[in-house]
């Protein structure tokens, strides 16, 4: 573990942002909220933040994105590989979402080789930030995503005057070459492990069991529509939920004509379970056409869907799905302690 | 939907097109009037036969028509019904003709009493139907580009659809999948209330980025959950006559149609 002061962490980010050809982004406040967008300088850094309307997710898995393009020349289509491979340094990643990252790697890399996904994945820097702030909503200490050991490239924990910085990855080392650190003392290595531990106490949510029993709470509960419909009798069908989730990955992909028809792009945006058309299919028929079935699914995915096809859990506890829904029906958290409670009354 | 189908420009030939406005402001024939270079690029692959707004020509040989407003007056009805005879495909336009939109409002008051704050004096000579009215409540209607005004960039994507013999499509998810989007601060986190949960998006949730919230101007989505949507605008403090009146400046028309949908419920 490196120890960098204060001022010099602040010189390397504004060294990044003047020299390094991508765009440095980070945490910063916007209005009554705060958001991952592009640092003009290393002063609008707000790393002591509790969470941000969206993940960095948006970075490696734009909102919308050109996969390609068309043109039509005499009979032949030629096409072009369009998305954009670019990467960006992330400053201020907390461990959730460094694990969602994670998560989002092992599907869209190991598994799809999603190549849009992999080239920015691959080009970009995450520099995590050790939590400060705990979000009303978030019970990452519960899925166990409060604090990571692998995911980032560097990991910063603020000490006051200076920060503790962890290396994660090679590049992490060479970011910080030409910067002053020195190797942490071990008070210091202390302190941060002491921060880690406190950590936990400031979580008001907790999830009553531990996550890797959901998988068997959720198949146990697929038939019991009445505890469903319930919560869809509440639930806008919105898909905020969805939006805001970072490990949320579908997509869908439309093809947009130029108007004389010979020429277009093809692009992908972010889709949700929750939202009627998702699961429409040919024919015009809906594999979900309830909202109980398109609730139910959201939360079968998270716990025990994604579980059995990739190892994870897919719910990392940050907590945005509370917070964005309006109906306040979205709480993973509340949702799974009372399955869990239903079962065992 | 019919089985409507227009000469697309893959037959040579450029469809004709036909711009017509009932009861409304015009305000989404002029988005059309508002693409500017665009307009260059639209009139290479349709034909514009009648445009009043934006030109003295005028055709009744036409294969699609956009129809701009709502249905006010008997005079309008037959009017419409010409048109749908002379067009193979009828696009409603704005959120007037989709689904009488802001005219509906003065569905629920008193006819007399609107013609006189409208028309004072005059309101006599007047001979609107008290009741405002979509296309679609009297012509078969083959497709729908809502919103008040429209979207600049749908209505070319529906003519773009057409001449090249697809059908143009809408979106039916809320307005709060592109606010979340461009990570606008929630209208209900500012303690105001937004129609933007039911409303239908594809606006890039254009006025909550601009720092209002949605007034429900695309109309709702297909399937509105607006009785969970109601028990919301309660827990957010806003009364009975409150909340109708925030579904009123759009809605009046679908809200009474889909009672009747379902049995007389509102």
């Amino acid at each position: 573990m490196k120890v960098i002061d204060r001022s010099d962490l602040d010189a390397l980010i504004e060294e990044l942002i003047a020299s390094d050809p991508r765009d440095v982004v980070g945490v910063q406040e916007d209005g009554e909220q705060y958001v991952f967008d592009h640092l003009e300088s290393a002063d609008e850094l707000t790393l002591d933040y509790d969470l941000t309307a969206l993940s960095p997710k948006k970075y490696v898995m734009p909102q919308r994105e050109t996969l390609l393009t068309y043109d039509r020349t005499d009979d032949e289509y030629e096409m072009r590989a369009e998305a954009d491979p670019t990467g960006h340094i992330v400053v201020g990643v907390h461990p959730y979402d460094l694990a969602a990252i994670e998560h989002l790697d092992k599907i869209f890399i190991d598994t799809l080789q999603d190549e849009p996904y992999r080239r920015k994945r691959e080009n970009s820097v995450l520099i995590g930030v050790t939590m400060q702030d705990v979000a009303d909503n978030c019970f990452a200490a519960s899925m166990g995503t409060a604090t990571v050991d692998s995911g980032y490239d560097l990991m910063v924990t603020d000490l006051g005057d200076t920060f503790a910085v962890d290396i994660g990855t090679f590049e992490g080392d060479r970011l910080l070459e030409s910067t002053k650190t020195r190797n942490a003392t071990a008070e210091e290595i202390e302190r941060v492990a002491e921060i880690e531990a406190d950590l936990k106490d400031g979580f008001d949510r907790e999830l009553a069991f531990p996550p890797a029993e959901l998988p068997t709470l959720l198949e146990a509960s697929y038939d019991d529509m009445d505890f469903w419909e319930d919560y869809a009798e509440q639930c806008l069908s919105c898909g905020t939920c969805n939006v805001v989730c970072p490990t949320c990955f579908c997509f869908s992909v439309d093809m947009v004509r130029d108007l004389d028809g010979d020429s277009g792009r093809q692009e992908r945006r972010w889709d949700g379970c929750l939202l009627e058309d998702f699961a429409t299919v040919a024919q015009g028929e809906n594999f979900r056409e309830e909202v109980a079935q398109r609730h139910r699914h959201r939360f079968m995915r998270k716990g025990w869907y994604i579980y059995e096809r990739y190892g994870d859990v897919a719910c990392v506890g940050c907590g945005r799905c509370t917070r964005h829904c309006v109906a306040d029906v979205a709480d993973p958290c509340e949702v799974y302690n009372e399955l869990r409670e239903a079962q065992h009354a | 939907m019919s089985d409507a189908s227009a000469p697309s420009v893959s037959d040579g030939r450029r469809p004709r097109v036909a711009f017509f406005d009932f009861t409304g402001c015009e305000g989404d024939q002029l988005q059309v009037i508002n693409l500017e270079d665009r307009l260059l690029d639209l009139v290479e692959v349709v034909e514009v036969v009648s445009f009043r707004e934006a030109m003295t020509e005028h055709g009744d040989d036409y294969e699609i028509a956009f129809v701009e407003g709502g249905v006010a007056t008997a005079h309008d009805e037959r009017r419409l019904t010409r048109i749908r005879e002379n067009a193979d495909i009828v696009v409603a336009l704005g959120s007037c003709a989709a689904f009488a939109g802001i005219n509906a409002l003065r569905n629920d008051q008193e006819f007399e009493t609107v013609k006189e704050r409208v028309y004072g004096e005059d309101s006599d000579s007047i001979t609107s139907y008290p009741i405002a009215r979509p296309i679609d409540d009297v012509i078969e209607v083959d497709y729908e580009i809502p919103g008040c005004p429209i979207d600049r960039e749908e209505f070319v994507g529906a003519v773009t659809a057409l001449v090249n013999g697809a059908e143009p499509s809408i979106p039916n998810y809320p307005v709060c999948v592109e606010c979340k989007f461009e990570e606008n601060t929630c209208a209900f986190e500012r303690g105001e209330t937004c129609l933007g949960p039911i409303t239908r998006g594809g606006c890039s949730a254009t006025c909550v980025s601009a720092g209002t919230h949605c007034w429900g101007c695309r109309g709702m989505v297909d399937d509105p959950n607006e009785g969970a949507y109601t028990d919301v605008l309660e827990d957010h403090g806003l009364t009975t006559e409150e909340i109708i009146e925030e579904y009123q400046l759009y809605w009046n028309w679908q809200r009474d149609s889909r009672a009747v949908a379902d049995g007389g419920n509102r």
